[in-house]
C-alpha cells in the first residue's frame, strides 16, 4: 500500500470538527472536569469547549495574525485550558507543538526553535522559564493560562492561593504576556463583531495537513518533531474506535486522564478520541504522588482510564485502591511502555477490569497494534488496528518467518509524514514505505504481534540473544519485587552479562532468593548474573523506565 | 477554669473542624472500617483495658498526693477524645477508624467509666464506696459534637466536591489555630498550677499519655493491623477526652468530698496541655513516616 495515494484512511476534514460535532451531539454535557488532589474540581461542557477553542482560534488567527500552517507551542499539564487551547491551535488551522512543562529552558528553547514557533500557551506555573528562553531566541506571542482555568471563582482563588503563599509555585511572570481568559475574550469579542466562520479557517485544508508536532527521543535519541497530519490522528482514531465497538457507550463514559495530554497516547485517545464519544474526561493535573488521585476515584465513577505499567503497578500497591476499587471501572487501556503479566493480573484480580495493552509510538499517532476487547492475548500486542500493515525484518531487511524474531515496520494511514526538517532522520525511519519502529517482535501464526524488546536494549550474552523484557517479565512475578530493569553489562567471559537492578517491596527480599526464582523461570543464560537492590530506578516522563539511562549511571559508578 | 463563653467558641470550632473531618472522608471509608471490626475493637481493649491498668500502675508508684492519685485514675478511664481525630487527620492516619472509636469509646464509656473508677479506686483506697457521676449531658454533646458534623461533611462532599473541599481546607486550618489556641491559653490560664505543681505529678501525667500511645500502638502491631492503623490507634488510646474529666470530677467530687475537687481538676488540666504537646510531635513524626512511604513516581508525569 502507498500511504501517500491513502493518506487519511478513508477519514476526511479537520480535527477542530470533532469539537462541533460533539457539542451538537452532546452539548450541555460535562466534556472536562479538572480534580486535584482535594477533590476540588472545575468543569467544562462540550458547548463551552467548542465556543472557548473557537473564540481561541479567532484570537491566534485575527489578534496575532498567525497563518495556517503556523506553529503553536501549548505547554500546560492536564488541566482545563489545554482542550480549548489545543482545539483553537488546530481550528485555526495552525500546528501544535506539544511541550512536557517540566522542560527546562534549554529544552524549550532547542524545542521551540527547532519548530520556529509563532505564539506559545504555557501555565503560569513555569512561565518563569520564559523569560530566560526569551532573551535567547524572539517569542511574539505569549498566552498565559493556569490550572485553575475556568474552576469556580472560590475554588480557582483558594487553588492560587495555596500556589503562590503554600506550594509557592506561582513565580511572577516577568515577560510581556497575555492571559489566556483575556485572549479567549477579545477572540469572543471579534469573533461576533465580524461574524467570522472558524470552519473556514481549516476548510481548504486537506487530511495532509500537518497537525501536531509530536517531538520524541525517536529510535536514534536525537529529539525530532514527527509530523503528526490531521488525517494521520482522525485515521487513528477511526480505528481506535473500530477496535472498541460495542465497548464504548456514547455520552456515558467516564475516562480518567492520568497521563499527561502532551504525550501522544493521552492526546489521541483520551483526549480527542473520547471527546469525539462524548465521555466525560477526568483530567489530573499531577498524578504525583499517586494518592493525588484518590479523590478522583472517590467523587468521579470512572469507567475507563489509560496508564503505562509503572501508573497501573503503583495503584495496585495503594492500599485505598485495593481496598476500595473502583466499582464503576469497565476497562483499562495500557500502552507507553511492555504491560507487565504480572501487573495487569493483580489489577484485573483488585478491580474487576482487563487491562488491554496496545502498542504505538509517537511516529504511528500513536496506536499500531491493540488487544481489542474480546479479542486480547496476554502478554501480546494485540492484531494491527485496521488498514495497517506490519512486517517483520532482519537485518539485511528479509522478512522473518512467524515466531522468529525480527524488527517491527509499519505502513498505515497513522504513520507519520516524516520528521520535521530532518530528511536524513525521516529516510532512516521511513524505507520503501516501512516505517522501522526499532522495536524487535515476534509474530504467532494467526498475526497476534508480541514485542520482544528494544532493539537497542538486546543484551547478547556468548552469542545468544537475551530480551530484558523477558527477565523482567520474570522478575516482576516475585512478590518482593516493587520494580525492576535489567541491562547488559561489559563481562569478559561472555562478552555481556545481564544484571538485574531491583527496587524491592520491603527488606525480607534477598538476591539469592531473586536468583533461585529466576532460575526456576529462566534458562541458564537468561539468569541475571548480578542482582542489585536499589531504591529507585531512573524514569522518562511518563514513568517508562531508562534502561539506557541506568546502564549510563551504572557505568559511570564504577 | 473555662468560662461559659470560651467553651461555647471551643464547642463551635470544634463542630467546624469536625465538619471538614467530615468532608475528608466517604461513606465507604466508614463502611471499610466496620468491615474489619477487630480494629475497632483492639481500640476499644487498649483504651478501657490498657489504659485504666497504666492509670493505676501510675498512681501506685509514683509518690503523688491522693487528689493527684485519683486525678490520674479518672483520666485513665476517659473515652478517646475529639482531638485524636484532628490529630489524625494531620498525621495522614485512617480518619474513619479514628472518628469510629471515638464514637465507641464514648458510648460504652457510659458503663465502662462508673465501673473502672469505682474498681481503681477501690484497689487505690480500699475504699469502694464512691458514686461516680457520669453526666450524660457531656457525652451527649461529645457525641452530637462528634456525629452531626461529622454527617454534614460528608453530605456537603456528596453534594459538591467543591464545597466538601472547601470545608476540609477550613476545618483543617481551624484545626491547626485551635491546637495552638489550646496552648497559648492555656499557659496564662493554668500558670498556678504549673508554679505550684511538684515535678512528679508532670512525670505521672506525661507519662499516662505517652504510654497510652505506646500501648495501642504496640498491641495493635502485635495483632498486627498494619502500621496505619496501628498509629490511628495509638493516638486513639493515648489522646484522652480532657473535658469529660473535668466535668465527672466536677460532678462527682461533691459533698464530703468536695475539697478534694481542686487538686484532682489539676490532672485532666495538665494532662490536657502535655497531650496536646506529645501529640502535636507524634502527629510530625507519623506525617513524616506515612509520607516517606508514599511510592516514588516520575518526576515529569505532570
Amino acid at each position: 500500500m502507498n500511504m501517500h495515494a491513502a493518506p487519511s484512511g478513508g477519514v476526511t476534514g479537520a480535527i477542530g470538527d470533532i469539537a462541533s460535532e460533539a457539542a451538537r451531539r452532546f452539548g450541555a454535557k460535562t466534556a472536562y472536569t479538572v480534580v486535584m488532589p482535594n477533590g476540588m474540581y472545575g468543569k467544562l461542557t462540550f458547548e463551552d469547549v467548542d465556543r472557548l477553542s473557537d473564540d481561541f482560534a479567532v484570537y491566534l488567527r485575527e489578534r496575532c495574525g498567525l497563518a495556517a500552517g503556523d506553529r503553536v507551542a501549548l505547554q500546560t499539564p492536564n488541566c482545563l485550558a489545554f482542550p480549548v487551547a489545543a482545539l483553537g491551535i488546530l481550528k485555526a488551522g495552525c500546528v501544535l507543538v506539544n511541550t512536557n512543562p517540566l522542560y527546562t529552558a534549554d529544552e524549550m528553547e532547542r524545542q521551540f526553535a527547532d519548530a520556529g514557533i509563532s505564539a506559545i500557551v504555557i501555565v503560569d506555573m513555569f512561565a518563569d522559564k520564559l523569560a530566560d528562553v526569551a532573551s535567547r531566541m524572539p517569542l511574539k506571542h505569549i498566552i498565559v493560562s493556569s490550572v485553575s482555568e475556568f474552576m469556580p471563582r472560590a475554588v480557582g482563588g483558594v487553588i492560587r492561593l495555596v500556589q503562590r503563599f503554600w506550594d509557592r509555585s506561582l513565580p511572577p511572570v516577568t515577560i510581556p504576556h497575555e492571559r489566556f481568559a483575556a485572549a479567549l475574550r477579545e477572540g469572543g469579542e471579534i469573533r461576533k463583531a465580524r461574524g467570522v466562520t472558524v470552519s473556514g479557517y481549516t476548510a481548504g485544508m486537506g487530511p495532509d495537513a500537518l497537525a501536531c508536532l509530536q517531538y520524541t527521543g525517536g529510535t536514534t535519541g536525537v529529539s525530532k518533531g514527527a509530523m503528526l497530519t490531521h488525517g494521520n490522528i482522525l485515521a487513528n482514531i477511526a480505528q481506535g474506535e473500530t477496535c472498541f465497538a460495542g465497548n464504548m457507550r456514547p455520552g456515558e463514559e467516564v475516562m480518567l486522564t492520568a497521563l499527561p495530554l502532551y504525550h501522544i497516547l493521552a492526546f489521541t485517545a483520551n483526549f480527542l478520541m473520547f471527546h469525539k464519544a462524548g465521555a466525560n474526561n477526568i483530567l489530573i493535573p499531577n498524578p504525583r504522588p499517586i494518592s493525588n488521585l484518590k479523590r478522583a476515584f472517590e467523587n468521579h465513577n470512572i469507567t475507563w482510564m489509560t496508564g503505562v505499567n509503572t501508573l497501573f503497578n503503583a495503584l495496585n500497591n495503594e492500599f485505598w485502591f485495593a481496598e476500595s476499587p473502583p466499582k464503576t471501572l469497565r476497562g483499562a487501556v495500557a500502552g507507553g511502555m511492555a504491560l507487565q503479566q504480572a501487573v495487569a493480573e493483580r489489577f484485573k484480580a483488585i478491580t474487576g477490569a482487563d487491562v488491554f495493552e496496545g502498542y504505538g509510538l509517537t511516529e504511528t499517532s500513536p496506536i499500531v497494534t491493540f488487544n481489542a476487547p474480546g479479542k486480547a492475548r496476554p502478554g501480546s500486542i494485540g492484531l494491527p488496528m485496521g488498514a495497517t500493515e506490519v512486517a517483520l525484518f532482519d537485518d539485511e531487511g528479509r522478512s522473518v518467518p512467524d515466531g522468529e524474531p525480527g524488527e517491527l515496520a509499519v505502513k498505515g494511514p497513522q504513520v507519520m509524514k516524516g520528521y520535521w526538517n530532518k530528511p536524513e532522520e525521516t529516510a532512516k525511519a521511513i524505507r520503501a514505505g516501512w516505517f522501522l519502529t526499532g522495536d524487535i517482535a515476534t509474530r504467532d501464526a494467526d498475526g497476534y504481534l508480541r514485542i520482544v524488546d528494544r532493539k537497542k536494549d538486546m543484551i547478547l550474552v556468548s552469542g545468544f540473544n537475551v530480551y530484558p523484557n523477558e527477565v523482567e517479565d520474570v522478575i516482576a512475578r516475585h512478590p518482593g519485587v516493587l520494580e525492576c530493569a535489567v541491562i547488559g553489562m561489559p563481562d569478559g567471559a561472555s562478552g555481556e552479562a545481564v544484571a538485574a537492578y531491583v527496587v524491592p517491596r520491603d527488606g525480607s527480599l534477598t538476591a539469592d532468593a531473586l536468583r533461585e526464582h529466576c532460575k526456576a523461570h529462566l534458562t541458564g543464560y537468561k539468569t541475571p548474573r548480578s542482582v542489585t537492590f536499589r531504591e529507585t530506578l531512573p524514569k522518562s516522563n511518563v514513568g517508562k523506565i531508562l534502561r539506557k539511562d541506568l546502564r549510563a549511571e551504572v557505568l559511570a559508578g564504577k | 477554669m473555662v468560662g461559659g463563653f470560651e467553651q461555647a467558641v471551643l464547642a463551635a470550632m470544634i463542630f467546624v473542624i469536625m465538619l471538614g473531618m467530615g468532608a475528608a472522608l466517604t461513606p465507604r471509608d466508614f463502611a471499610l472500617a466496620i468491615k474489619r471490626p477487630y480494629a475497632m475493637l483492639i481500640g476499644l481493649v487498649s483504651q478501657y483495658g490498657f489504659l485504666p491498668l497504666i492509670g493505676l500502675g501510675l498512681a501506685l508508684a509514683l509518690p503523688v498526693a491522693d487528689p493527684v492519685k485519683i486525678g490520674i485514675v479518672v483520666m485513665s478511664c476517659m473515652p478517646g477524645g475529639t482531638t485524636s481525630n484532628i490529630f489524625t487527620y494531620f498525621a495522614k492516619g485512617n480518619l474513619a477508624l479514628s472518628v469510629l472509636m471515638t464514637i465507641n469509646s464514648t458510648i460504652v464509656g457510659v458503663i465502662a467509666i462508673p465501673i473502672l473508677v469505682v474498681a481503681s479506686l477501690a484497689v487505690l483506697t480500699a475504699t469502694g464506696n464512691l458514686e461516680v457521676v457520669v453526666p450524660t449531658q457531656n457525652i451527649v454533646l461529645t457525641l452530637v459534637l462528634l456525629l452531626a458534623p461529622v454527617l454534614i461533611g460528608l453530605a456537603l462532599r456528596k453534594w459538591n466536591a467543591n464545597v466538601g473541599a472547601l470545608v476540609e481546607l477550613v476545618g483543617g486550618a481551624l484545626g491547626i489555630i485551635f491546637i495552638v489556641l489550646l496552648l497559648v491559653t492555656w499557659v496564662p490560664r493554668n500558670w498556678g498550677f504549673l508554679t505550684e505543681t511538684p515535678p512528679v505529678v508532670f512525670l505521672g501525667v506525661i507519662s499516662l499519655g505517652l504510654l497510652g500511645f505506646l500501648a495501642g500502638y504496640l498491641f495493635s502491631m502485635a495483632l498486627k493491623l498494619g502500621r496505619w492503623n496501628a498509629q490511628t490507634i495509638a493516638m486513639e488510646v493515648g489522646i484522652q477526652n480532657g473535658p469529660l474529666a473535668i466535668a465527672i470530677v466536677v460532678f462527682t467530687f461533691v459533698g464530703p468530698l468536695a475539697p478534694l475537687q481542686q487538686q484532682v481538676l489539676a490532672v485532666p488540666a495538665l494532662y490536657s496541655l502535655f497531650i496536646v504537646i506529645s501529640a502535636t510531635m507524634l502527629t510530625l513524626w507519623f506525617r513524616r513516616t506515612n509520607a516517606a512511604d508514599d511510592q516514588k513516581m516520575p518526576n515529569a508525569l505532570l
